[in-house]
């Protein structure tokens, strides 16, 4: 029995196979000669690896399992049925390459990648009691991965921008706007996630264990310290002002002020860094007195210095030119590493974000390499991606041990692991609704919203931050002020799409949390009553906080919410759909097989659900999608 | 029944072989000569008239000067005005009026001391004991005392927790028999606990079984931990939905009078939530509150805080006392480090991080209340006598439970750990709050 030809898949995976045709100027990134010639060259190490262990290299797993690896480790959601017989009946001998080529350019790869930058960003959409958010930071970064910017790039794009919050160009400002206030921790972090230095105890205290002194981490201080608001006197003067006058906190006038303080001027940052700071008034220790003014300085990598006796302004682009530049192989090796554990399961060395160099590691050769590589693609992660998935070491048959070399991967074979929460979430979207990701993608929400009530309607956040923020003086303030709350009491209603046009405004697509919608377009942290959070989104607060724990809440779930009333009994469901055109039990029961699993049944499974389809009739498919779903095999990653 | 023995047989298996091991090189096991032997834990551990733990988290670090350890100096109160309370000597922070009423029955522990600035860390070893490391993962104290304590419910999960970060309540190398159960919103319960209508008992009982073979078969192909952990919570859940006693986690059982109380909120319903989850013998939940991190506009932040909070914790001890509840359910209210005195005026009267001096709040279990424990120095800067670090306040909660705040478990890779930290910490449990 054959499974059904869905042509159109097949079509493209070919279309994309031969679609690189490169000279030979070409940029390594843009090479696929070169792409693979670096994946072997990763499997060389490995095996040298096995080699030196006296171990037999494990063997590659086989199509199905491949098929289903590779989707949730690059485009985070299972395949459709249309994808996995699509490729399972392909009979081609490099189709393994296709297939990675072809989802490294979907749009599903992007929507995975944008939950890692999230994570590792702390990328909120709110931040509690303000009426700030963080919307055009979230679409800064969405864009800057969708358009696959170099890390590199990126980095000094988020350390170094100053300006306007909501225009595009300097949204970058998002990464210390959305720790307004907190410099400190802002930079603390700032090490640990791009360099692997962990200095979060420095902040405060001399770290016991390890080089850095509390002097060491506030010279680093000192390269980002002065940040503020673009001209924040003007609208802290003016709501000094108004609280004099303003009894009642909810009238318009002062929402708006707050508005704008939180919204525009909070969201814009001033001071390029002043390279030099006071030592805090706690500061104990005897090598300096407490406010002290310290110049910047480095503690590792090449010296970069900044004079205390004058505030210089450029401390910001000096600090991301170190981090970036100077820290020799620190800063490519920690991305690459991370982009390692993305695609491998397992970071070279963990945790990822304590740096060690080559050779305090288990694999200095590999290690080197691929911290190399890393440069030679121009930080294109994309393309830093694709090669690891070109390598047999990705392709590893599954290994349920955990590995026998604590703290890093023993590379025998793919470490089994429960799926995040976001390829849980988007794996169960495509069953119930196919193929999610040609949905349009959430745009941004520039309108302007006050107390949860859009107000303004003729007007968008980039324009209205231009506006405030172009104003020098008090009286100007004022007066634009008054003209805006004139125009907010006034009310009127959102204009029609086409004056929208004609006014350069465009259509803002959100989606909500009931939307059946890749996670990555979901409110972001997911709220608390929803799917994302029982299984273990993280709350992006802290760095990378997702939890893969179990708990008996998301058992409950597996069997009674969300994927029983989206999917199990809901006849719309397109995991149903898949069954059109089956003529017999067992081709239905293989299609299902195919869809949630991505695998054809095995001959003692196809009894076991020809039985309960012969004892149920219809519902017995209901049954067989329900325990597909509850079963192991579905949850974790092989 | 000697109550560290109720952790499981397979603990005390494991225990005992390690007992052994132990002897060789350093003595790992405090406990061992007073309560293995013979003696009953009893003697050992006082205390001991809690039967629950409400853990009230704030999460982000609470102000202290703002809330419970107010000074007198303007230039450090800033906003904030002092008010008394219903308890002789004890002020606290005008944003907490109806607080103010219930301080007769709260130990305010003044002189809490954190090693921790961050956040992650701060919450962590608040929640473990434990310093975050990259090699382990340590429980949290809900499955501490899940796991020493044991269920008093045969159904009901024996940990909750309500609104709370995940990665705060997990159960670390005790695994997820030991996990929170996670309660998202308060008002909607424990989600998806019945069966949905629309399907069959007969039906629903065929799914499971297709999926319990499904999942013999991979299990047995990859025999991994994770992977059995899911099994058993299927067991779990299933006994938990048959459960006469859901009705625990159903909000609206309660009259609107009560919900009226707490007040609005998810906080303020949590602590209801929690409250019916205790009187159902539920043993550990934890309900957090967030946005304590009042680096910008600190007074406004704190002030919209303490609306979430002062009601719902005030009608909280109101209520357990008259339920009759309060007497074995500790309630604690903690966070994972203060503020700085110093009011940071280039972020709107902010205030930062600060780990050296904090408070926490005990009420309930056996404990004394209208008492303040330790102080701090005029600033609020420095802890002026008798420090509390963060193990000593977690060997505290142990003891109110009459649990061994020091008894050694050994996670898989045989290391040893215990409720209240590492040795090195030298926890001792602040026995003199206890009446």
């Amino acid at each position: 029995m054959k499974y059904p030809c869905f042509p159109i898949f097949a079509a493209v995976v070919f279309a994309t196979g031969l679609l690189p045709v490169v000279g030979q100027n070409a940029r390594p990134k843009d090479d696929p000669a070169f792409l693979k010639k670096s994946a072997l060259q990763i499997d060389q190490y490995v095996a040298a690896f096995y080699r030196r262990q006296k171990l037999e290299v494990p063997g590659v797993t086989d199509d199905a399992t491949f098929l289903r690896r590779a989707f949730l480790v690059s485009v985070g959601r299972i395949p459709s049925s249309e994808e996995a017989i699509g490729f399972l009946e392909m009979d081609d001998a490099t189709k393994r390459e296709e297939l990675v080529a072809y989802l490294l350019e979907s749009p599903g790869h992007a929507s995975h990648m944008s939950n890692w930058a999230f994570d590792l960003l702390r990328l909120t959409d709110r931040r509690v009691d303000t009426m700030a958010n963080n919307e055009p930071y979230r679409n800064w970064v969405r864009e800057a991965i969708e358009n696959n910017m170099p890390w590199d790039k990126m980095v000094n794009r988020m350390l170094s921008s100053q300006g306007d919050g909501w225009d595009p160009s300097t949204a970058g400002v998002g990464y210390y706007t959305r720790d307004r206030g907190m410099p400190l921790d802002n930079l603390a972090n700032t090490m640990r996630v791009f360099l692997g230095a962990r200095m979060e105890c420095a902040q405060c205290h001399d770290d016991p264990f390890g080089k850095t002194e509390r002097h060491d981490f506030y010279q680093l201080a000192a390269f980002t310290h002065g940040q503020d608001e673009v001209r924040a006197s003007l609208i802290q003067s003016f709501r000094a002002d108004l609280a004099k006058k303003v009894e009642n906190y909810s009238t318009p006038e002062f929402l708006l002020a707050q508005f704008l303080d939180d919204q525009v001027y909070g969201a814009s940052l001033a001071g390029g860094g002043a390279g030099n700071i006071p030592l805090p008034m706690d500061y104990q220790y005897r090598d300096a007195k407490p406010g002290e003014v310290v110049g910047a300085k480095t503690p590792f990598g090449k010296p970069v210095r900044m004079s205390e006796k004058k505030e210089d302004g450029e401390g910001r682009k000096a600090f991301a030119d170190w981090i970036i530049n100077k820290t020799g192989e620190q800063f490519p090796t920690v991305i690459a590493n991370r982009m390692w554990r993305q695609v491998m399961g397992k970071g070279i060395y963990e945790p990822v974000d304590e740096y060690l160099p080559p050779e305090k590691t288990h694999y200095p050769e590999l290690i080197t390499y691929i911290s190399r590589l890393m440069v030679e693609l121009d930080y294109d992660l994309r393309a830093f991606q694709h090669v690891l998935m070109l390598t047999r070491t990705f392709q590893f048959g599954t290994n349920p041990q955990e590995s026998i070399i604590a703290s890093a991967d023993d590379f025998h074979g793919r470490k089994i692991q429960r799926l995040s929460s976001e390829q849980i979430w988007d794996s169960l979207i495509t069953l119930a609704g196919g193929n999610p990701d040609g949905l349009p993608r959430r745009t941004l929400d520039d309108r302007i919203v006050i107390g949860g009530k859009p107000v303004l309607p003729n007007r968008r956040m980039g324009q209205l931050s231009k506006e405030v923020l172009a104003l020098e003086t008090e009286e100007e303030f004022r007066v634009y002020f008054d003209k805006l709350l004139a125009e907010m009491k006034q009310g009127g209603s959102a204009p029609s799409g086409d004056s929208m046009m004609s006014m350069g405004m465009t259509q803002v697509r959100t989606y909500n949390r009931d939307a059946k919608v890749r996670a990555s377009e979901l409110p972001s942290p997911a709220p608390r009553e929803h799917f994302l959070y029982l299984f273990g989104q993280s709350d992006r607060m802290v760095v990378e906080g997702a939890s893969r724990d179990p708990n008996v809440g998301q058992v409950l779930s597996l069997m009674n919410g969300f994927v029983q009333r989206q999917l199990v009994n809901n006849s719309q469901a397109h995991i149903y759909k898949t069954l059109d055109g089956a003529s017999n039990d067992p081709e239905k029961i293989r299609r299902l097989y195919i869809t949630i699993l991505s695998r054809p049944p095995s001959d003692e499974e196809m009894q076991w659900m020809l039985a309960e389809v012969k004892a149920q009739g219809e519902s017995g498919y209901r049954n067989i999608v329900s325990a597909l779903v509850m079963s192991s095999e579905f949850l974790f990653l092989q | 029944m000697k109550s560290f023995l109720k952790a499981d047989e397979f603990t005390r298996r494991q225990f005992m072989s390690n007992a052994a091991r132990a002897y060789l090189g350093v003595n790992l096991f405090p406990m061992f000569g007073s309560t293995l032997a013979s003696a009953a834990p009893e003697a050992a551990v006082k205390g001991g008239k809690a039967k629950h733990v409400i853990y009230l988290y704030m999460a982000g670090g609470m102000s202290h000067v703002d809330t419970f350890d107010p000074k007198e100096k303007k230039d450090i109160m800033g906003k904030t005005e002092v008010i008394k309370t219903n308890a002789d000597g004890v002020t606290i922070g005008h944003y907490l009026p109806k607080t103010a009423e219930v301080m007769d029955k709260v130990c305010v522990v003044n002189s809490l001391k954190s090693t921790q600035g961050a956040h992650e860390q701060g919450s962590y070893v608040m929640h473990t004991s434990y310093n975050m490391l990259g090699t382990i993962r340590h429980p949290s104290l809900g499955s501490w005392v899940a796991r020493l304590g044991g269920r008093l419910h045969p159904e009901l999960p024996p940990y909750v927790a309500i609104n709370a970060s995940p990665e705060n309540t997990g159960s670390g190398f005790f695994g997820s028999k030991f996990a929170a159960a996670p309660v998202g919103n308060p008002e909607q319960g424990l989600q998806d606990s019945k069966r949905s209508e629309a399907v069959s008992e007969d039906d629903f009982a065929r799914r499971l079984s297709l999926a319990d073979k499904m999942n013999r078969k991979f299990h047995d192909r990859y025999a991994n931990a994770d992977v059995k952990a899911y099994e058993e919570l299927y067991r779990e859940a299933i006994n938990l939905m048959k459960s006469k006693d859901l009705a625990a986690f159903d909000l609206s059982r309660e009259s609107q009078a009560t919900r009226d109380l707490y007040g609005k909120g998810a906080f303020a319903q949590g602590c209801l939530l929690a409250r019916r989850l205790v009187q159902h013998d539920v043993r550990f939940v934890e309900v957090q509150l967030g946005g304590w991190d009042t680096h910008y506009d600190n007074f406004a932040g704190v002030e919209g805080r303490c609306k979430e909070f002062d009601q719902a914790y005030a009608a909280l001890l109101t209520d357990l006392e008259k339920t009759g509840k309060l007497q074995d359910t500790l309630v604690v209210v903690a966070t994972e480090f203060g503020r700085t005195p110093e009011i940071q005026i280039a972020h709107a009267g902010g205030r930062d991080h600060h780990p050296s001096a904090f408070t926490c709040l005990l009420a309930g279990g056996g404990v004394k209340g209208g008492m303040k424990y330790g102080s701090t120095d005029a600033s609020g800067s420095k802890v002026k006598d008798l420090p509390v670090s963060v193990q000593d306040f977690n060997a505290t909660i142990a003891y109110a439970l009459g649990l061994p705040h020091d008894l050694v478990l050994m996670s898989p890779s045989k290391r040893p750990f215990k409720f209240s930290g590492p040795d090195a910490a030298k926890a001792a449990p602040i026995t003199s709050v206890f009446a």
